[in-house]
Order: structure tokens, then C-alpha cells, then sequence
């Protein structure tokens, strides 16, 4: 310990009693694997996200009452524009390093959801949600929707004129809630679209109250990683149902980590300087009535989008006064199955094959085709409807009219995912029945047959 | 010490070489950081372009990442470890603390204790519905009346020539500009007979006709018109209406037409609505 460090921490100790616990912490053994860092990097995100944040909050202005911009940039000067996109005129062009300090944000909001979306395909393929982790990997799956809210937010706060429009197609599908959608959606947004407590009301969400719950979901998160240790990868020579193999947190996952956090502060601002993110300030504020072409919500919206672009214009009646529309499907049935069925596939899983006991080292997905099947059908149709957002600009690129590719989009979501599924599903059995086994149904079987390969 | 120590068993330790090289690569990265760092404080300080500042800030960071990274690998010895993952059982100790039993007594007590607890939990709750007014007849009235003019954005008023021949304009009722949902599209068909189910007498010199803006699908503004086939077009979600057929869908997602605005000219040749729209206007409620 450095002479600085070392005297301060015997005085803390004398009266904390740390040094066990601490020396526990450190001890505590990493497993290694690149992709285990995809939640670290999501940790790191968060924290560039909230660390930005802050500064960006000092200068946001939440209301869309007009003002009139007074500052440096030549395309708003003596214009009025809402406060709050007047407030993002002024970061972007008038406070020294304003520009550099959205950019960042908007870059690490990207790379939050991405890695998040990343660590959970791993988390899936690897089978590392099975017994005990089953509420660890809930909480992830509720912190993904926690996070799409948070982006969403976002998203609208600049209220220019893409944000509005996405705002207003949210207040759609909230009102096709049967029964109950109009008041909810008059609860939410104050009033009838476009209200002026929107964008305050968004501002809550976005800077207390998703961050509050995001801040307490990821201690949880990270509490039962500790409490429950890592899984990890096969390792020839190691009982990894019983024990853990890696890298202890002192020295090596702390070099690890620490490395990892400059480097990704170091990509983001990289990213922040070279990618014009969120300059909105050349799309205009968000006035009622009016949208351009090329109207696509943020990347992680694409698949939402998707299925709202393709659908056929279905609405009809069922008793009791219950309408089914487009909105409805795309908006919240879709994501309500999607969401639902991830989190409750581990319990899935666990009773169609009859699994038994703990799991603590990761698999092949191929060695469960039910999960095989499962993971690529619910992400290529992420992929393909995310797809479907784009069908204006493809059209446009390639010269097919947009009816002709918005059906091909129809054909291949529809078609697509179960095909997939079910050939993965066909050949991940095949690969078993050709070594002539079943599916392991408890954890030494499985690192048994993995010694004896 | 403890017995947590205990737990954690080292399997191997690989301790590396002493390098001058690497001390120099730990040297020559940290200087780049910190030089990198005082370059950011001085271009924001000084509103240096952003490329500068933000690339020397990119480059402090990476190269202080790297620095520790050469540092620790040099420091300290490569451990590959081992810890048992049971978790240890409770001590006695913490057990009896918790073992304090419950006396079996008139168990009906405690479930209206926890009943009660329910109710208030839910009385709680009641402040909810003072977050927005009740919806009552918002969602199906707009701000059309009968003999409110039509009037632009900027708020001029329109005769029937103001629309030019194969165009479109937005709309909105006299008093109301930029009320949302009352968003108007006048339309002026071009080579093409408006026909049923266009309400023909809503429709001013078989030529101008007026349809609400807001889609029927998700509420998006119906900006776009193709003049070649008379077809309002939303850029959203690509929703197509046939504005001479009563702005009946084509394509897209959508499953309703555009309401028609009832529409005529007045004593001084301005457009007027003739009254409300007699459907509720954009997307789908129940």
C-alpha cells in the first residue's frame, strides 16, 4: 500500500473493522471471458450517462412555452422556438463544451442499450439465467425496458421535431389500450396530445425517476452477482460446479475493470467527436402537423417501428368493446409478448427438459435446442421488423416501390423467425442424436460429457 | 487471518520479469494522458474547435487505460485462483436472533391488520387520477364549427384559388392554429374527379377538398401528396388515401380514411367548415 493509502486505511479500520470484509472482496474470483464484460460495459455507460447528465441538466430547460433564442448560432438568432429546444440550441452552439458534453450522452445511451441488449444475448445463449440465477436475469430483462423508457425520454426532450412526432405516436398507441387507454394516456401526458406538462413530465422521468429505479435495479443486479458468484465457461482440470476459476478482483479485475471504464470514456468521447449525434438543431423544433420524410424513432425503437410500418391496416371489435388495432399490436402487444416470453423462458426451459439442481457453467446453446430455437427466433425477429423501419429508405435506395418491400418485410417476419427457429431447433437435435445423447438434465452429466469430449 | 482467506486457493502465479521497457511504455503513456488532459482543459477554457479538445480528451483516456494496464501487469504477479462457490450457512448465532415464534392466537386479527394494510395501500393511490383531466368528449370534438375559416399557419385566411393546382396546404381552424388534432390537409385535385365516398357537397368546385391531417393509424401528420394518383401520404408508417375517393386507405397500416371536413365558401368567398367532423379524428381509441 502506497504511504498516503496505507495509514488512512488502518485509521478507517480501527474504527470500521474493514479489513476482513475487505480482503473477502478482493479475493473475491473473477472467471474470464471477453464477453463477460459486456455488463461491465453497461455499467460504464450508465456511469458516463448520469455523469453527463448532470451537466447537461444545469442548462436544459423542461417547458415548451416560446422564446426567443438570443445566442450565437445564425440559423435561430431572433427566432421563437419552445424553451426546451431553444435550452438545446444554446448547449450546442453556445456553452463551451456543450456540444461535446450531448454528444457524449447520446453516444453512451447508445452503447448502454447496446451492451445491455449484447450481455443478454450471452446471458441466453450461455444458459447463465438457469437455476439459481432465474430473479437475477428478470431483473436484467426489467432493466432493458427501464432503459428503452430512459432512451425514449430522452429521446423527446429536445423536443424537435422528430421527438414530437415520436411523442405523439406513443400517445397513439397508449390510447388503443381498450377501455382504460384514453385515461391513461390523459393521466401520463396531462390532457390531450400536445400538452405543455409533456415535456416537464418527461424531463421527471427521465432525470429522477428512471434513473432512481435504473440506480436501484443495477445494486440489486450486481448484489446477486456477488452473493451468487459468477458462472463460467468449462475449464478442463476444474470442478466449475463447485468451484469458481478465474482472476481474484484484487489485482487483476480491478486492472481489468479499470482499463476498461478510461477506455470506454476514451471510445465514447472518440465517438462524440467524430459521429454528429443528437445535433438536432438543424431538424427544427417540433411544431403540430408538420413531419418530414425519413421520420425513424432511435435504433432500439427500430423493431417497434417495424411492426407498426407492416402490419396490414387491421382494426376490428371484440365483445364488450374491446378494439384491436395496429397500434395496440405493435405498441404493446408485440413488446408485452416479446418481454413476457423472455422473462419467463428460463422457468420454460427448466420444465420442458426436466432440468434438476444448480447450473454454474455456461453451454453451447446448440446443446438445448429449445433454447437454440428460441434465441434466434426472438432475435432475428428483432432483427427483420427492425428491418422494417427502414423500408422508406431502402425503397428509396433501391428503386422497389414501397408497397413491393413493405410486403417482402410482411413475407420475411412472418415467415422468417419460426423458419429459423425451427431449422436451428432441427439441427441442434440432429447434433445430439449423431453423438447419440439427450439434453443433460443435470450439471455433472454436462461437465462429464464435456471431460469426456 | 480468517477463514474466508482460506477459501480462496491460488492454482497458479506467473510473476513477471522486471522490464525497463514496459517501465518507460507505463512513463511515456501516463505523460500522453496528462498532456492530453491539460490540452481538453485549454480548448474548453479557450473554445479551442471541439475535434481538438475532444480527440486530445479520447486520447488522454485511452492512453491513461493503457497506462494502468501496463502498470498492474508489471506490479503484480498473474493469479489464476480458485474460491468454493457454496455459500456459507447462517451461524447459530443469527438463527436463534430470528427463532422468535409467533403465539398461535385469533388468527381473523391478523388478516384484518393485513387487509386494512391493503386498503390504505390502495388509498394511497387515490392523488392518480388528479394527473390529467378526465377524457370526457376531448378525444371526439376538435375546434371545427360550423363557419370557422380555414386559415393557415400564419393565420390568413383562404380562398379557393390560394391553393395551387396539384398541391396541398396544412389548415387549421380560425382561432385554433397548431391545434393538433383540428390539423386540416386542403387538398386540389389535379385531372381527377372527386367520387364517392368523398361527401360531394363538402366539396368546394369539384376540385377542393379538405380531410383531417391527423392519421387514422398513429397519429402522425399526413404531410405528403403524390400528385400523380391523388394520394395523401404518411411519412411515418407510409399509410396511403385516395383523396378523391373519400381519402380511403390504399396501403399501409392503417384501417380507417381521413375524416372529411365539411367544407363551403362563405358570403366573402373565404373557406369555411360547414360544421364538425362527424367522426372522431386520428388513431383508434375504445
Amino acid at each position: 500500500m502506497t504511504p498516503i493509502f496505507g495509514p488512512l486505511f488502518d485509521s478507517l479500520d480501527e474504527r470500521l473493522q474493514l479489513r476482513g470484509p475487505s480482503r473477502k472482496v478482493s479475493n473475491k474470483v473473477f472467471p474470464h471471458n471477453w464477453s463477460f464484460l459486456l455488463g461491465e460495459v453497461a455499467l460504464f455507460s450508465f456511469v458516463v450517462l448520469v455523469a453527463t447528465g448532470i451537466f447537461l441538466t444545469m442548462f436544459y430547460r423542461p417547458s415548451t412555452d416560446p422564446v426567443v433564442y438570443q445566442g450565437g448560432y445564425e440559423l435561430f438568432r431572433g427566432t421563437e422556438l419552445p424553451a426546451a429546444f431553444e435550452s438545446i440550441v444554446r448547449l450546442s452552439h453556445d456553452v463551451p463544451a456543450g456540444l461535446l458534453f450531448r454528444r457524449l450522452h447520446r453516444g453512451a445511451s447508445h452503447l448502454f442499450i447496446a451492451s445491455i441488449v449484447l450481455h443478454m444475448l450471452r446471458v441466453i445463449l450461455t444458459g447463465a439465467f438457469r437455476k439459481p440465477r432465474e430473479l437475477n436475469y428478470v431483473i436484467g430483462v426489467g432493466l432493458l425496458t427501464l432503459a428503452f423508457g430512459a432512451g425514449f425520454t430522452g429521446y423527446s426532450l429536445p423536443y424537435d421535431s422528430l421527438a414530437g412526432t415520436g411523442i405523439r405516436i406513443a400517445y397513439s398507441e397508449l390510447l388503443s389500450i381498450p377501455v382504460v387507454g384514453d385515461q391513461i394516456a390523459f393521466w401520463i401526458f396531462g390532457g390531450d396530445f400536445p400538452t405543455g406538462d409533456i415535456v416537464p413530465r418527461f424531463f421527471v422521468f427521465h432525470v429522477l425517476l428512471l434513473p432512481a429505479v435504473i440506480i436501484g435495479a443495477i445494486s440489486i443486479h450486481l448484489l446477486l452477482v456477488a452473493r451468487q458468484r459468477h458462472t463460467q465457461f468449462p475449464q478442463l482440470g476444474v470442478d466449475g460446479h463447485k468451484l469458481v476459476y478465474g482472476k481474484p478482483l484484487w489485482p487483476q479485475q480491478f486492472a481489468e475493470s479499470t482499463t476498461l471504464i478510461l477506455w470506454v470514456g476514451g471510445l465514447l468521447t472518440l465517438a462524440a467527436v467524430l459521429v454528429p449525434w443528437s445535433d438536432v438543431s438543424l431538424m427544427g423544433p417540433y411544431r403540430p402537423g408538420e413531419v418530414g420524410n425519413n421520420a425513424q424513432p432511435d435504433w432500439f425503437m427500430f423493431w417497434l417501428e417495424g411492426v407498426l410500418r407492416i402490419l396490414p391496416g387491421i382494426e376490428f371489435s371484440l365483445p364488450g368493446g374491446i378494439l384491436i388495432s395496429g397500434p395496440l399490436i405493435a405498441g404493446i402487444l408485440v413488446p408485452g409478448a416479446v418481454f413476457t416470453a423472455v422473462a419467463v423462458y428460463p422457468w420454460i426451459e427448466r420444465r420442458v427438459y426436466g432440468l434438476s439442481g444448480e447450473w454454474h457453467v455456461l453451454q453451447n446453446p446448440l446443446e438445448i435446442p429449445l433454447r437454440a430455437a428460441f434465441a434466434i427466433g426472438i432475435f432475428s425477429f428483432v432483427l427483420i421488423s427492425s428491418a422494417a423501419a427502414t423500408n422508406d429508405i431502402l425503397s428509396r435506395m433501391t428503386g422497389i416501390p414501397i408497397e413491393t418491400m413493405t410486403w417482402l418485410f410482411r413475407f420475411a417476419t412472418l415467415f422468417g423467425p419460426p423458419l429459423l427457429a425451427g431449422g436451428l431447433f432441427w439441427l441442434s437435435r440432429r447434433r445430439l442424436r449423431r453423438r447419440s445423447l439427450e439434453v443433460a438434465t443435470h450439471e455433472q452429466q454436462e461437465v462429464d460429457r464435456y471431460l469426456a469430449a | 487471518m480468517s477463514d474466508e482467506h482460506k477459501d480462496l486457493r491460488i492454482v497458479s502465479q506467473r510473476v513477471p520479469p522486471p522490464s525497463q521497457a514496459n517501465d518507460a511504455i507505463v512513463m511515456g503513456a501516463s505523460l500522453v494522458a496528462a498532456v492530453g488532459a491539460v490540452i481538453f482543459g485549454l480548448g474548453v477554457e479557450f473554445e479551442w474547435p471541439l475535434p481538438l479538445y475532444g480527440g486530445a480528451l479520447a486520447v488522454s483516456l485511452f492512453s491513461l487505460g493503457f497506462a494502468v494496464r501496463r502498470y498492474f501487469a508489471d506490479r503484480f504477479p498473474d493469479v489464476v485462483a480458485v474460491e468454493p462457490r457454496e455459500i456459507p450457512s447462517t451461524t447459530a448465532a443469527d438463527e436463534d436472533l430470528a427463532d422468535v415464534r409467533s403465539i398461535g392466537r385469533r388468527p381473523l386479527i391478523g388478516r384484518v391488520l393485513a387487509a386494512a394494510a391493503g386498503v390504505v395501500g390502495i388509498g394511497l393511490a387515490s392523488p392518480i387520477p388528479s394527473l390529467g383531466p378526465d377524457v370526457g368528449n376531448q378525444l371526439r370534438t376538435t375546434a371545427w364549427r360550423r363557419g370557422a375559416r380555414l386559415v393557415t399557419t400564419d393565420g390568413s385566411p383562404l380562398q379557393p384559388e390560394d391553393v395551387a393546382v396539384g398541391g396541398v396546404s396544412t389548415v387549421w381552424p380560425e382561432g385554433a392554429i397548431g391545434e393538433e388534432i383540428a390539423a386540416v390537409v386542403l387538398v386540389r385535385l389535379n385531372n381527377t374527379e372527386p367520387k364517392q365516398p368523398t361527401n360531394l357537397d363538402w366539396v368546394v368546385n369539384d376540385e377542393l377538398v379538405a380531410y383531417s391531417k391527423v392519421c387514422t393509424h398513429a397519429g402522425c401528420p399526413v404531410g405528403l401528396f403524390r400528385e400523380r394518383e391523388a394520394a395523401l401520404f404518411c411519412p411515418c408508417h407510409q399509410s396511403t388515401f385516395d383523396a378523391a375517393r373519400g381519402a380511403v386507405p390504399t396501403f399501409g397500416p392503417t384501417a380507417r380514411p381521413l375524416p372529411q371536413l365539411p367544407m363551403g365558401v362563405d358570403d366573402e368567398g373565404f373557406l369555411v367548415a360547414l360544421g364538425g367532423f362527424q367522426e372522431p379524428v386520428g388513431p383508434a381509441f375504445s
